[in-house]
């Protein structure tokens, strides 16, 4: 029986869907098989990043009204055999699955996997309950902005509300100046206000952008300092104990580069 | 005439006069003025909290505690039944029993709600009583109480004290950086630009009509 893992933000745009397609192809890296389940019904993006739009023909509303069987609405990727999708249905919307139903799902795609991830909508609503229900572990992604921390206490609550204890938190986009310079939102002030455990830290990276454009997810990319950071996140996942990236650090580039990943934070 | 016949003795609550010997209430009343008369200005505003020694009747305490509140300027704390009077000299006992009349005079008797843990934005918590909170209460958090509300963590939310209009209600935590506090009807902001920090202990009770944060 394999792991449901959900991850969600409350508020849009802080890179739910980057991070769950880089978290679940660096599975796949680490040779465990993997399904990606986009939950955005009527937005959904993870085909885009995955860059597996053009294979899609069955889809998870598909699969829940039983249109087609289980193995049809899946799409293997391009790179791992042991990596598939299924894609969110872009003509429904939220409400054409109820919790119940996604439940059911989850369950049958965990008997054939080890990890199933789950891509959640923003906001608090259907979406996001459907995103949840089948879960048994949960990842919040933020920003280091005051209102996506604030979205994701609300995240928090509902979680934990949910009987989603310890849910884990990846801040995302970190600008290693913007923090030296005390213009950002440093990572303690961050894990003090949500009070859970910390993930991981990825940097802000303009491979990320190009990557995703791509189709390709950064983690592959071993020049991507996203990419590094994201592999780090997997290994934790897996139960590794890997110290954290150093962010206070008045070296050049290159050195900082270097030596970013051999620290432990506290 | 023994001045010595009356003797205060100082507790942390108040003066305690113990009536020695066995003048009669005249005398006592005399000798209290000798005493009191040369220093008045040092007992005015003293609080004194009782009487032993010589058994006094009620007429003689009131009248005692009329000429200490009007003419010395000091006060006189419960009043008979309470306070005055036994032939014992054991003034620990007396005080002892006093300050459980004294606390109450400060505390509020409610039901209270103790949670603990992080309370978090969009979580509202209503109680009918005084809440306790063990762990910080987050922005987007709201806490209404018809009494008191107590963090022991960082209160960041927002918190409404005396939700039915008890001035008398306070919000106090380890660090006070709110939104917003609330006490009865009377809304306090925090500054634009980011709560004040203060690092220490803050209570927020009501003055002169606003609320007012003080350290504790």
């Amino acid at each position: 029986m394999g792991e449901v893992i959900v991850i969600t933000s409350g508020k849009g745009g802080v890179g739910k869907t980057t991070t769950t397609a880089n978290i679940g192809t660096g599975l796949a890296l680490e040779g465990k098989s993997v399904v990606l389940l986009d939950a955005d019904i009527g937005l959904r993006n993870l085909d885009v990043v995955m860059g597996l739009e053009n294979r899609i023909v069955y889809d998870l509303v598909d699969v829940v009204e039983k249109t087609c069987r289980l193995k049809q609405g899946l799409i293997k990727d391009k790179r791992f055999p042991n990596l598939f999708l299924m894609p969110a249905a872009q003509t429904k919307d939220k409400s054409a699955v109820t919790p119940e139903q996604m439940m059911e799902l989850t369950k049958n795609l965990a008997e054939e996997f080890e990890y199933v991830l789950v891509d959640s909508p923003a906001g608090i609503e259907q979406g996001f309950k459907n995103a949840i229900a089948g879960a048994s572990r949960s990842i919040v992604v933020t920003t280091p902005e005051v209102s996506a921390v604030r979205d994701a206490d609300r995240i928090i609550g509902l979680l934990e509300a949910n009987d989603l204890k310890n849910p884990q938190l990846l801040i995302n986009r970190i600008k290693l100046e913007m923090v030296k310079r005390g213009d950002m939102m440093n990572i303690d002030d961050i894990v003090d206000i949500l009070a859970i455990d910390l993930l991981g830290v990825v940097p802000d990276d303009e491979q990320i952008v190009i990557s995703t454009n791509r189709g390709e997810p950064a983690i592959v990319d071993d020049r991507s300092l996203a990419g590094q950071a994201y592999r780090n996140i997997v290994k934790r996942i897996l139960g590794d104990n890997i110290p954290f990236m150093s962010l206070d650090t008045d070296e050049g580039l290159i050195t900082k580069i270097a030596r970013v990943f051999g620290f432990v934070r506290k | 005439m023994a001045k010595n016949e009356i003797v205060f003795k100082g507790t942390k609550d108040g003066l305690h006069i113990l009536l020695k010997g066995d003048s009669s209430f005249e005398e006592f009343k005399n000798m209290l003025d000798e005493k009191i008369r040369p220093s008045k200005r040092f007992f005015e505003g003293a609080k004194i909290i009782g009487f032993s020694g010589k058994s006094i009747r009620e007429e003689e305490y009131l009248e005692l505690k009329s000429i200490i509140e009007n003419q010395y300027g000091m006060e006189v704390i419960g009043d008979y039944n309470t306070l005055n009077v036994s032939n014992s000299y054991d003034i620990e006992e007396k005080s002892k029993k006093y300050n459980e009349i004294l606390e109450t005079r400060n505390s509020v008797e409610e039901k209270g709600l103790f949670i603990r843990g992080t309370i978090r934005s969009g979580q509202f918590i209503k109680f009918n009583g005084n809440i306790t909170i063990i762990g910080d209460v987050n922005p987007g958090a709201y806490l209404e109480a018809k009494s008191s509300i107590i963090v022991m963590g960082i209160m960041r939310g927002t918190a409404h004290a005396g939700s039915d209009g008890n001035y008398d209600s306070y919000i106090a935590a380890f660090r006070l950086e709110p939104m917003q506090l609330r006490i009865g009807d009377i809304i306090a902001r925090s500054p634009d630009g980011g709560p004040y920090k203060s690092g220490v202990p803050e209570i927020a009770v009501v003055k002169r009509g606003m609320i007012i944060v003080e350290p504790y």
